[in-house]
């Protein structure tokens, strides 16, 4: 079976997207409670991470591994750190719940809403983006289409089944008297960090 | 269903005692339109993806099933099972059966209108099963022992204290009445219950053919956890909310967040297709499975409506609810007058559909036409326009109250004793009667006069003074006959008066047919369609009688009734045509004017004259689609115009409603008047008689030092003797 995460590159348009529309997308995110990190090449992500890691003071930490955090050795870096990783499904079903960070990498980004595309047919994804109260993701920053619209040309060709979706901004409410409130169910902070260098060794 | 008979009126009164309630939607209305604008700023042309969407929806209910089928196939395809149910009870049967099969105890559930329409919870509690709502608002409500009062955001009647109480009932310890830490609380409380719990059952805000996914749009991530964590997954899905190709979810989430929550896209927005891993403990040891996943098709009344030439309509719906955050009764009273959990216009539909006829009569009467919903309705549904279908359809089906039945047939369409008794009224008013307007009525009818002063009927209508106000043209360039209506004839003759002197301005010969009578709007409205169709044989006689180059009503509401003969009697092989020729004629008085005076160069703002601000009435700007031109016609005649808040917002008259439900019409006039006193305006104009009313008698009691009047009037001063 063909899951969309490893298919919708094929479809994903030349023209009409890209890093110019990188700063859209950064600032929709941002109106919606995103933490944008962009940075150039593999060796900052890793930086911008650990800045994240320590101002949390994170101790646990549950990993899906995509290629950008593999070029960034995130995985490794966490460690050195002190952290305790795990990055099997059995281990993050186990840790999910109680870890501090949350990381995954995700397809593309949508500049008209600030939302990321990720599938999550992986169960071990779905734990890591849902379950911590910070989730953090890896994104291309070329990898940036202008709209919905356009996001549903990839999808269209590229989701047959499975378990894909947009995520925009960290989980919030409304619910009680209308005050947004961050952070019900699902992750209260929600930080992309964005990489201008392509990942050696081609697609995903 | 069982249907209690409910006093309809007694709950109105408590929603309206309710402060916390009053407050909330009071904001929210206020905040709604501004952050909805917002939202669509960079979304490209909003009637664009209105059409689209709506195009979409009526592409697919003409053949939905064939859509259903191959969204069965496809998702049966890909793993799923898929049960197809006719009623509540066979969903509730089936859900029951799967939990003893499968051992399951705990359930936990992200939101589902589908399944509180046919109360689930409650039968899998009577089964057993412990089932706990996780959004945050329907775990409020369901804490509270409530119903949700809103669509999209269940607990906006409560305030943080109250769910304070309810937290602190449900967690057995004391809870502080503040937001983000009852937030916290309840991310603790109903994690335990995701971990815990053996199946998920979701709703969904589409599902997709092509290839029998569907699609959750949600903002908490309970809906990503209850199609995550527990081993088995439950969608139940509505008819209405198929949709044929992956693309076309594109529609849906152009429009949906962004109408629903002013958002350009929720938090999560998340499409399944066949199940998928799972991780599940056995032995201690967690294993990856494969998740059982059912999706639930369900009918309950939905492939009727898709069969029923005019209600297919409600397939367009895509349960945003931005038609209950414009509408003037909903934002006063809220969700739960509704009856049962569909809210405002677009929920009295549904629940007519869904829980029967009997329900929808004791709150029909709530919708006012004033077609505010139609401008935000992302499907573009005629959410009063069904009402008052299903108005006609429920009299069809079962007659009128006996007494409004006789006052109809035998008053109404008889135009000589209906303003014989008009006439009558005018000398029987008077121990009541202050000037021109009623100030005060005894006991059980005070209320209608509280904060507004009710209109007398003049003492010569304007039938009698015809004579004396027609002036003999030459040679006219038009033949016109004036329909005045009842409101202009026997309350306001002056207006008619005004429209007169206008019109044979223009050079133009002016008739009254004696023969016409009521338009037909208040017996339309309440569904006597055989009686409207007297009545406008009637008029038809009347005016055609004197072969007219046009004929010019002052009132929107007359002139949309009497273009309208030509749909009522289209069945009709002897009026029907002549309904039809008639219609072409149909012009309202204020864009008549109008193109007139651009003709003759005479359409050019002037100045000098008085501060004046104009309302839209409903049926003026959202029916007939007029709203420059009276404004025009204002500056030509020297006034200074002001725009004022809200312009376009219903006054609360709306006919019978006004007086019927005045409680409820008070506080929006309330909102009016306020808006017309912050322009510090001196005369407020308007072009309908039906508003000219109700703001008249507003002014009158709390702003008295502004007049109302028609723009006919405010011309007519204008004009040199």
């Amino acid at each position: 079976m063909e899951i969309t995460h490893e298919i919708w590159k094929r479809h994903f348009p030349a023209e009409n997207s890209g890093a110019h529309l990188f700063p859209e997308f950064e600032m929709r995110a941002k109106a919606v409670s995103g933490e944008v990190f962009r940075v150039a090449a593999a060796a900052e992500a890793r930086e911008a991470l650990i800045r994240l890691v320590d101002a949390v003071q994170a101790r646990k930490a549950v990993v899906v591994e995509s290629p950008l955090q593999e070029a960034a050795g995130i995985t490794a870096a966490l460690r050195s750190r002190g952290v305790t990783v795990y990055t099997e499904a059995a281990e993050i079903a186990a840790h999910a719940d109680t870890a501090d960070i949350g990381i995954s990498g995700v397809e593309f980004g949508i500049a008209e809403t600030g939302s990321v595309f990720q599938d999550g047919y992986d169960i071990a994804t779905r734990l890591v983006t849902i379950l911590p109260t910070l989730h953090v993701v890896f994104l291309s920053s070329t990898h940036i289409v202008p709209g919905i619209t356009e996001a549903f040309d990839i999808i269209s060709q590229s989701f047959d089944r499975g378990y894909v979706g947009f995520i925009t901004g960290p989980s919030r409410t409304a619910d009680i008297e209308r005050v947004l409130t961050i952070g019900v169910h699902g992750p209260s902070r929600f930080a992309i960090i964005a990489v201008d260098e392509e990942p050696k060794g081609g697609d995903a | 269903m069982e249907t209690e008979t409910r006093n309809l009126r007694k709950e109105i009164s408590e929603k309206l005692k309710d402060q916390t309630l009053r407050d909330a939607l009071g904001r929210f209305s206020e905040a709604y339109p501004i952050a909805r604008a917002k939202a669509y700023e960079n979304a490209g042309d909003i009637e664009t993806l209105r059409g689209a969407l709506r195009q979409m929806k009526i592409d697919t209910v003409k053949r939905i099933e064939e859509v259903a089928d191959r969204f069965e196939a496809e998702a049966t395809k890909r793993g799923a099972k898929v049960f197809r149910a006719k009623t509540g009870n066979d969903v509730k049967e089936y859900l029951v059966n799967l939990c003893k099969e499968k051992g399951v105890r705990r359930i936990v559930k992200s939101k589902s209108m589908a399944s509180e329409e046919i109360d689930l919870s409650k039968n899998l509690e009577t089964a057993g099963i412990y089932t706990t709502e996780t959004d945050l608002g329907e775990w409020i409500v369901a804490l509270a022992g409530q119903k949700p009062s809103h669509m999209v955001m269940p607990a906006i009647h409560l305030s943080r204290f109250q769910v304070a109480e309810y937290f602190s009932k449900e967690l057995r310890t004391d809870i502080p009445p503040d937001i983000a830490f009852m937030v916290q609380a309840a991310r603790k409380e109903l994690r335990e219950k995701f971990l815990q719990a053996d199946m998920g059952i979701s709703g969904a805000n589409f599902g997709i053919a092509e290839n029998g996914a569907i699609g959750l749009v949600t903002n908490e991530g309970n809906a990503r956890m209850v199609t995550t964590l527990p081993r088995i997954h439950v969608v139940i899905i509505g008819y209405e909310k198929l949709i044929p190709a992956i693309k076309d979810a594109a529609a849906i989430l152009k429009v949906l967040p962004r109408s629903a929550t002013a958002q350009l896209m929720t938090s999560y927005m998340t499409m399944i297709a066949g199940p998928t891993p799972a991780m599940v403990k056995r032995d201690g040891k967690w294993v990856e499975e494969e998740r059982e996943m059912h999706i639930i098709l369900l009918d309950n009344g939905r492939l009727r409506a898709a069969h029923d030439d005019k209600f297919k309509e409600i397939y367009q719906c895509v349960r945003c609810a931005a038609c209950l955050n414009v509408c003037p009764v909903y934002t006063l009273i809220g969700g739960h007058v509704y009856g049962h959990i569909y809210a405002g216009g677009i929920g009295a539909i549904l629940t007519a559909f869904l829980h029967g006829m009997r329900e929808f009569e004791q709150f029909q009467e709530l919708c006012i036409g004033c077609r505010r919903c139609t401008t935000v309705c992302p499907g573009k549904i005629d959410i009063p326009g069904l009402i008052e279908e299903l108005r006609i359809r429920n009299v069809k089906e079962k007659g009128l109250p006996f007494l409004l039945k006789q006052t109809f047939e035998n008053v109404v369409s008889n135009r000589k004793l209906f303003h014989g008794l008009l006439r009558l009224a005018a000398i029987g008013q008077k121990p009541f009667q202050s000037g021109r307007l009623i100030r005060h009525l005894p006991l059980f009818l005070a209320g209608m006069a509280k904060d507004r002063s009710l209109p007398a009927i003049a003492d010569t209508p304007l039938r009698d003074r015809i004579g004396k106000i027609t002036k003999k043209i030459d040679k006219p360039v038009k033949r016109v006959v004036f329909f005045s209506g009842c409101t202009i004839d026997f309350v306001f003759p002056e207006t008619g008066e005004s429209v007169f002197k206008v019109l044979q301005e223009l050079n133009m010969e002016v008739l009254f047919p004696e023969g016409q009578s009521c338009c037909g709007k208040p017996v339309i409205a309440l569904g006597d369609v055989e009686t409207t169709k007297k009545i406008a044989r009637e008029n038809i006689r009347a005016l055609m009688e004197m072969n007219p180059d046009g004929i010019i009503a002052a009132c929107p509401t007359c002139t949309e009734s009497l273009q309208h003969y030509a749909e009522l009697l289209k069945d009709d092989p002897e009026w029907g045509p002549k309904a039809e020729t008639m219609a072409k004629k149909v012009r309202e008085f204020c864009s008549f004017v109008a193109e007139e005076y651009g003709k003759r160069g005479r359409l050019t703002k002037t100045g000098g004259g008085p501060k004046v601000i104009y309302h839209d009435s409903c049926h003026m700007k959202r029916v007939l689609m007029i709203d420059k031109e009276p404004r025009q016609l204002l500056e030509a005649a020297g006034c200074e115009l002001i725009e004022m808040k809200d312009a376009d917002k219903c006054c609360g008259m709306s006919g019978i409603f006004g007086v019927k439900y005045a409680e409820l019409s008070m506080p929006i006039l309330e909102r009016k008047i306020g808006n017309i006193r912050d322009t510090g305006a001196e005369i407020a104009a308007c072009a309908c008689s039906g508003c000219m009313v109700q703001i008249q008698g507003g002014l009158d009691k709390q702003l008295p030092g502004v007049q109302m009047k028609h723009v006919a009037d405010i011309l007519a001063e204008n004009l040199k003797d």
